[in-house]
């Protein structure tokens, strides 16, 4: 990741940063490969488009699942739940171009969102569950250290 | 007592990271004070162990960016204030007695601190005063200084909270200097920050850092990120011993610190294995 000046501002101020104790739904991203993951908290005004009122991220990651949180959390706020589906997909499809450890926090971000607005979809049918947690598929294992392996 | 431990954990991070903009004498005074209010913390935390209340590390983001050290000098004195209006939810007379004398001590010098202009510490700039850094060098120590520093915040809590809630007295002496040793190297990384623009309050901690219940995986995961960390401090000392012998110094004794703590880590993983 290089550090502009507008990627640097998330780092130092990482917008919708913390939990949420009265969240309407919450939902986890993780990497099973090295325990980083992702939380996404929502507030929902309920509608037919369900509308997320407000939004706040947690992670136990690096700098650019910081990052990432911070921009996509940005996006999702004030929209409603088919236009954050639509965003969902529309970073998942960003992987192509990045990094392979930049595109694992993206995807965990991503999957965390997806995993929020199903938790929150699922709760009307069943108050009591508590969240989705979805796993990412991308091998965040950096070029140079798969080729030090191999030797 | 929930909201008055949250906001002397605010405050003590407020006072810190004021300590990194101050480029005057002021910068010692607020380190001193931020170790008293770290203390603060301590005691408080001690207390809810002793009446058996569960607590955690979770506060809001700090926010810090201003232009003059008045407008934090003005902010850190609001948070006095209102953590004095809400000592008595503490029921430890002792403690709140100390808290504030302690807390009208720290108020009367910070008002007597000089002004400074410190916009520059938020400039996203990214140089170092005399020296000459590539622009991948740069890239590379500002996402090494908002890894590190978040890291150190961690460590720092996460080894307070082992040795708060454990009466172990080797694995408190460990931790002891563990959590010495991080607020070291935060201190150097914060400082650093400032000079180049970017320096920023770490994000709270979420529970499940802290609130471990495998110590031996802990230590084990500590180390492996210890050796990572050395081998970054190794990529750096190399990418900025041409334009500064200071950096490339600087990073080589990093590394080699970061081998003491390794060796208190499998010293504590030792330790804890021939008592099982």
């Amino acid at each position: 990741m290089t550090a502009d000046a507008h990627l640097i501002e998330h780092m130092m101020n990482p917008k919708n940063y913390g939990n949420m104790e009265d969240a309407d739904a919450s939902g986890m991203g993780k990497n099973p490969l090295n325990g980083e993951k992702v939380a996404i908290h929502l507030k929902v005004d309920k509608q037919d488009d369900p509308l997320i009122t407000d939004i706040s991220f947690q992670a136990i990651g690096c700098t650019t699942t910081i990052v990432s949180g911070s921009i996509v959390t940005s996006e999702a706020r004030d929209i409603h739940f088919s236009r954050a589906e639509e965003l969902v997909s529309a970073t998942l499809g960003l992987l192509e171009n990045q990094s392979p450890e930049d595109a694992a926090c993206t995807e965990m971000v991503a999957l965390a969102l997806k995993a929020a607005l199903d938790t929150y979809n699922e709760k009307q049918k069943d108050p009591d569950f508590s969240m989705f947690s979805y796993h990412i598929t991308t091998d965040c294992t950096p070029k140079e250290e798969e080729k030090e392996e191999e030797k | 007592m929930k909201q008055l431990f949250k906001e002397v954990h605010e405050a003590w991070l407020a006072t810190q990271f004021t300590g990194f903009m101050s480029q005057t004498e002021s910068r010692q005074e607020l380190y001193e004070f931020s170790n008293i209010l770290f203390k603060h913390l301590t005691w408080l935390e001690n207390d809810f162990i002793k009446n058996n209340i569960s607590y955690s590390y979770d506060i809001p983001q700090v926010p810090i960016k201003v232009t003059h050290i008045s407008h934090m000098i003005n902010n850190i004195i609001i948070r006095i204030e209102s953590i004095k209006a809400q000592l008595s939810a503490c029921k430890d007379e002792h403690i709140t007695f100390r808290m504030a004398s302690d807390l009208d001590y720290i108020k009367e010098v910070l008002i007597k601190l000089p002004e400074e202009e410190v916009e520059k510490c938020f400039l996203a700039e990214k140089t170092y005063p005399n020296v000459e850094l590539t622009e991948e060098a740069r890239d590379a120590l500002t996402i090494f200084l908002f890894e590190e520093s978040y890291k150190e915040y961690e460590l720092i809590m996460v080894y307070n909270y082992s040795k708060a809630n454990s009466n172990d007295a080797f694995l408190n002496r460990i931790y002891q200097i563990l959590i010495d040793e991080s607020f070291f190297h935060l201190r150097s990384f914060g400082q650093m920050m400032s000079e180049m623009g970017i320096l920023g309050v770490p994000r709270s901690l979420m529970e499940e850092i802290y609130k471990f219940d495998n110590l031996e995986q802990f230590l084990k995961d500590g180390i492996q990120e210890e050796i990572g960390a050395k081998e970054e401090c190794k990529r750096l000392a190399a990418a900025v011993s041409d334009s500064s012998e200071h950096f490339a110094a600087f990073f080589t004794f990093i590394n080699n610190q970061e081998s003491y703590h390794i060796a208190l880590m499998e010293e504590a993983l030792e330790y804890i294995n021939n008592k099982q």
